[in-house]
């Protein structure tokens, strides 16, 4: 694995998580400004039936992810091949960063990236705001590597693999609570 | 009143305590809900991102 205390390639694991990490963010960010883009299609619905939207679709995600509801999302049923980190380190590590960070080259295995994509295309933002969202769920990911890097033992895993189910229903309520206080806020 | 001499925290239990995986949720959820209800637009929709992409804490 990538960040495994076993580490025997000939670059500095350090080296390659920050490679890796620059290529979660450009791919988020790359994300981002192709869901900017296409929010324009929202554009014509009145801003309270967007707000409306916001919040139905972040209730369903919380549905989905405690299993109250089974709603099909699309996503690309494949790993990313393990090939791309064999030949070039560093650019691999890049690549295979970018494509993860893009959401859209591999398992998609949470609901809350799903409510926060269709909340970017329901908010219709200006383009810093909708195009940083991008970069944090770059960051967010990067976080994963970070803190396994840093924990400096396999043991880590396990515990990811334990809090998995809690964490990721709590990030879908937490993405409900954020979002329904920001529309309520803004109103 | 004497103070009990503080206690030494082992390397690893320390490093295992600041890598908990549970640790960057608190941190992102805190910052999201505050930055909304502080009406911060941008910072919570950043950290929504970033807890949306944290829930896909895979293994790399």
């Amino acid at each position: 694995m990538l960040f495994s205390p076993g580490w025997r390639a000939p670059v500095r694991q350090g080296q390659v998580l920050a490679v890796f990490s620059a290529g979660l963010l450009l791919g988020g960010t790359l994300t981002a400004t192709v869901l900017w883009l296409l929010s324009g299609l929202t554009a014509p619905l009145p801003g309270v039936a967007r707000a409306g939207l916001i919040i139905a679709v972040a209730v369903l995600g919380v549905a989905r992810e405690a299993g109250w509801v089974r709603i099909p999302m699309p996503q690309n049923a494949r790993q990313i091949p393990q090939e791309v980190l064999r030949a070039r380190i560093r650019r691999g590590a890049l690549r295979f960063g970018f494509e993860l960070g893009t959401g859209v080259r591999t398992y998609v295995s949470a609901s809350a990236p799903y409510v926060v994509a269709l909340g970017l295309l329901l908010a219709h933002q200006g383009p810093v705001p909708t195009i940083l969202t991008g970069t944090g769920f770059g960051i967010g990911r990067a976080a994963t590597a970070a803190t396994r890097y840093a924990s400096r033992h396999d043991e880590w895993d396990d515990r990811r693999v334990t809090r998995m189910p809690l964490l990721k229903n709590a990030i879908a309520l937490t993405v409900l609570v954020a979002l329904v206080l920001l529309v309520v806020r803004g109103r | 009143m004497r103070m009990p001499a503080a206690e030494a925290v082992p390397a690893g239990r320390l490093r295992r305590g600041l890598t908990e995986p549970l640790l960057p949720f608190a941190a992102l959820a805190l910052l999201a809900v505050a930055a909304a209800a502080a009406d911060h637009a941008v910072l919570c929709w950043a950290s929504v991102g970033a807890l949306a992409g944290y829930s896909l804490s895979g293994s790399v």
